[in-house]
């Protein structure tokens, strides 16, 4: 059984959602991060370093193997302002799952390791016959990424580190309503369903620990564009009257979605040796992302093209947070993070209803023995309330989405193992 | 292991409770009546008000009226009950309506009228089999509660008031609509204004005037000598019957409303779904007539004159069923012409010419001036319906993810006759109300949600 097989086959596992980082990234790559406000950069903690900095990788006293997983629960609020009554998603749970393992001599300068991480995804299925049907009912975006990394320290002090990030799974299914209605009243209906192509990107880090008490780190992860090919991207209909039927013949549809890149800063406090404390800054290129467009190999509504505005800008977000170790065996940590949303006023979709938002972050670790550790990590994110209306979408010229209110709140709890020797 | 799982299964139900605490919850929208009083809404106005529908009334377009959707948002902020003249469930097809069976080769609409041939729906109609002094045939009277929407189908100002005709046309035996909701003793004698007089509503909607252009517009300019409400009618009488209606509904002044005035009939589906550039190239494409790129579309006007038709002037939608056919003894098909003396020419009443197109916007122009005052002088808010059918027929009306038009079938607003609206069109109507209304009587009523409501239904 090869790796690509393996992974397929737990796909239905492997997704994020739109719902725990600005736009659709998710970052959720390493449990103990995840419980200090999802700051790493700066610091050296575990193998989850490969996606934070790789730089930072060399510096990690243990190797080991850990795996991570979550439990992304999204709920949400929508009232549209034409038609009022509250809306709320299916309610569905997503899990974004990492995995690294790192290798490499006991006391040499040199570790290398390979990671697999879920860094973009979005998994939204809306209640049935809400306002906002034509422009969405249900979106799945998952994506894998698998990371060999290499990391070596200059100095005792300094270190640097680099990987290859291939795009070894991506998909994404997207279903709305047609508005088009048969004698017996039925609502037409459409589902994109692609897969898309491997890519391969980077990301590479540097890390300086000038003393005991202070670490710095500087990590970049590179864009890759996430390309559904026309024969890897399907096209169905459903309930398309008879008579229309000439106008919805696309089988096929190709569409690229840019997955931008990170710049990442962060600092490492260590007052005391029991006492960690991170803060980090990431800087996202949310700017490459214009709009969203479809080529369709036959018509679509009478049109073989589809083309939605997003003009995301880039955005940032600031993360702080600290862990303490209370007795040899435990740690427990606790951070917050504020995201800013690359989505613009009047620019918010169904698929990414995003909104400036606020996260609260606990966690703990719980060591058996020499080797073996648990990772508890659980997560509370409050975006804020967002409208729109339709006189900005008009002006806007981003009409095929829907003027109202949407509020999320997600709550994320998650659990690691790892394995140190 | 088994105390593992025993505080596995707390953290689980733990979990479950602050999961329940994450629904977030919106307020809902605030629905304040503000400075009106929706307790009786009264709606006066034509077709557009009765809830009409490609080619005819019944009980689905009642129901979807822009006046029942305005009460059903009027209730959420203190409306009342709201009563629709509708037909008997075993005739709720009422008049009838066109169904839409499919399209031809060549992409036509096949519209079909109830008994036309190859029309495969049946209709529960509301025909007492009895003639009106019109010619029309009589619908079975209402006799239910005195209804909150008074639209009648067809009326205009001119025969709203029997005292401008001299008492000479008796609306009530002309007009199937107006004869189903009087009495029999009535009908001769009660016109619209004294019906309107019994109404005493606490809000009302006036939108009338349209047919006072409109009939003559949809006839291609034809007036017919037997039909004293079938022309352009005459800013004067127009001016003393519209102020006449207001002072009715308005009670003197002292009853709040809306008044809204008459759309521009060009940006109608009926005038704009066939144009006349896509006749003329029907004609030279076709390879049946002899030289027929030398062919082109020849009408007579209004003035009696024949001539090539231009851009400047509107085809009615019914022109197209005509165009191309054969008329017995002349060679060539209807509307194909070489010259103005060598043509079979579309008769008049299948086209708007330019100067017939001019006279009705210069007379429309000159009846909004009136609503417009007359709105003013009882202090009466005016829904610009003519402004909003231009920017629409211009730019269309997305809401929800949903592109609206002017265009025909495909558009969503406009039904299958071309001139009255869907379900959908109706709802989009009747958010421009509240949108009126908010803006003037500090209120806050809801929009509908125009999806909702259907649009044209596709075979």
């Amino acid at each position: 059984m090869n790796l690509k097989y393996l992974l397929l086959a737990g796909s239905a596992l492997l997704t994020g959602t739109a719902a725990s980082a600005g736009g659709f990234q998710v970052t959720l790559a390493g449990q103990k991060n995840n419980g200090m406000g999802g700051v790493g950069v700066g610091l050296s903690l575990d193998q989850a370093a490969m996606f934070y900095n790789p730089g930072a990788l060399a510096m990690v006293r243990e190797r080991g193997v850990q795996v991570g997983i979550n439990a992304t629960m999204a709920r949400s609020a929508f009232r549209a302002e034409y038609g009022g009554t509250q809306r709320e998603l299916r309610n569905s749970t997503v899990t974004p799952f990492n995995l690294y393992a790192g290798f490499g001599p006991a006391e040499g300068k040199f570790r290398a390791g390979i990671a697999v991480y879920t860094p973009f995804g979005s998994k939204l299925q809306y209640a049935d016959g809400w306002e906002g049907r034509y422009s969405l009912t249900d979106i799945t975006l998952e994506s894998i990424f698998i990371q060999p990394t290499a990391s070596y320290a200059i100095t005792d002090k300094l270190s640097i580190g680099a990987g290859l990030v291939i795009l070894a799974y991506g998909a994404v299914n997207l279903q709305r309503d047609v508005p088009v209605q048969d004698q017996q009243g039925n609502t037409g209906h459409v589902e994109l369903d692609g897969k898309a192509d491997n890519k391969i990107g980077y990301n590479a880090g540097i890390y300086y620990k000038p003393s005991d008490k202070l670490s710095i780190g500087a990590s970049y992860r590179s864009q890759i564009d996430a390309h559904v090919k026309s024969s890897n991207g399907d096209v169905s209909f459903s309930n398309i009257p008879a008579s229309l039927s000439t106008r919805f013949t696309a089988k096929h549809f190709d569409v690229t979605l840019p997955l931008p890149a990170t710049a990442s800063l962060g600092i490492g406090v260590m007052p005391t040796e029991k006492l960690t404390i991170g803060l980090d800054a990431n800087y996202v290129f949310w700017s490459k992302y214009k709009a969203l467009n479809f080529t369709f190999d036959g018509q679509v509504g009478g049109a073989t093209t589809s083309n939605s505005r997003r003009e995301y800008k880039d955005a940032v977000t600031l993360r702080l947070g600290g862990q303490y170790q209370l007795t040899s065996g435990l740690t427990v940590r606790a951070g917050g993070a504020y995201d800013f949303s690359p989505v613009k006023d009047g620019f918010v979709t169904p698929e990414t209803p995003d909104a400036n938002r606020l996260g609260l972050t606990l966690g703990a670790s719980y060591k058996f023995g020499e080797h073996f550790g648990v990772d508890i990590s659980a997560q509370y994110q409050d975006l804020q309330k967002r409208s729109q209306t339709q006189d900005e979408l008009i002006a806007n010229g981003t009409t095929d989405r829907i003027a109202g209110t949407f509020k999320t709140k997600i709550v994320i709890p998650g659990i690691g193992l790892n394995y140190n020797f | 292991m088994n105390t593992l799982l025993k505080r596995s299964s707390a953290a689980l139900g733990l979990l479950g409770l602050a999961l329940t605490g994450c629904q977030p919850d919106l307020d809902a929208p605030q629905a304040d009546k503000g400075t009106a009083d929706f307790s009786n809404y009264v709606a006066i106005g034509n077709s557009l008000t009765a809830g009409y529908q490609s080619g005819g009334l019944f009980n689905e377009g009642i129901q979807n009226s822009y006046p029942s959707i305005l009460a059903k948002q009027f209730a959420k902020a203190g409306g009342g009950t709201f009563a629709q003249p509708l037909f008997a469930d075993n005739q709720k097809d009422g008049s009838g309506y066109l169904n839409f069976q499919g399209f031809t080769a060549t992409g036509s609409p096949i519209l079909l009228s109830p008994g036309q041939a190859g029309n495969t729906r049946t209709y529960q109609l509301a025909y007492t089999g009895q003639s009106l002094l019109s010619g029309e045939r009589q619908l079975v009277a209402y006799t239910g509660a005195q209804p909150n929407n008074l639209g009648i189908p067809g009326i205009s100002v001119l025969s709203s008031v029997s005292a401008l005709t001299g008492g000479l046309a008796p609306y009530g035996l002309l007009n199937p609509y107006l004869n189903r909701l009087l009495t029999t003793a009535e009908r001769p004698t009660v016109d619209y204004l004294t019906y309107i007089g019994r109404a005493t509503p606490s809000f009302f909607t006036c939108w009338l005037g349209s047919n006072d252009v409109l009939t003559y517009a949809t006839a291609g300019g034809v007036a017919s000598p037997t039909n004293p409400f079938s022309g352009l009618t005459d800013t004067t009488r127009f001016g003393q019957g519209y102020r006449a209606i207001v002072r009715t509904i308005t009670k003197n002044g002292t009853v709040k409303g809306v008044i809204a005035n008459i759309p521009n009939v060009a940006d109608v589906p009926y005038f704009t779904a066939v144009p006349v550039a896509t006749a003329i190239a029907g004609i030279k494409g076709n390879t049946a007539l002899p030289n027929a790129a030398q062919a082109s579309l020849y009408i007579r006007t209004g003035a009696g004159t024949v001539r090539e038709a231009t851009s400047n002037d509107l085809l009615t939608l019914t022109a197209s069923s005509v165009i191309g056919t054969t008329t017995t003894g002349v060679p060539l098909p209807v509307g194909v012409g070489y010259s103005a003396t060598q043509s079979n020419p579309l008769p008049s009443q299948y086209v708007l010419d330019a100067d017939e197109l001019a006279a009705v916007r210069t007379r429309t122009t000159e009846l909004n001036k009136i609503i417009a005052k007359t709105a003013r002088q009882y202090n009466v808010p005016l829904f610009d319906v003519n402004t909003f059918f231009t920017t629409i027929s211009k730019n269309g009306i997305a809401i929800n993810a949903t592109a609206n038009s002017t265009s025909f079938i495909s558009g969503n607003l406009f039904s299958l006759d071309g001139i009255h609206l869907t379900s959908r069109g109706y709802a989009v109507i009747a958010n421009e109300y509240i949108r009126v209304i908010n803006e003037n009587y500090k209120s806050s009523i809801p929009f509908a949600n125009p999806d909702e409501y259907q649009a044209v239904l596709f075979p």
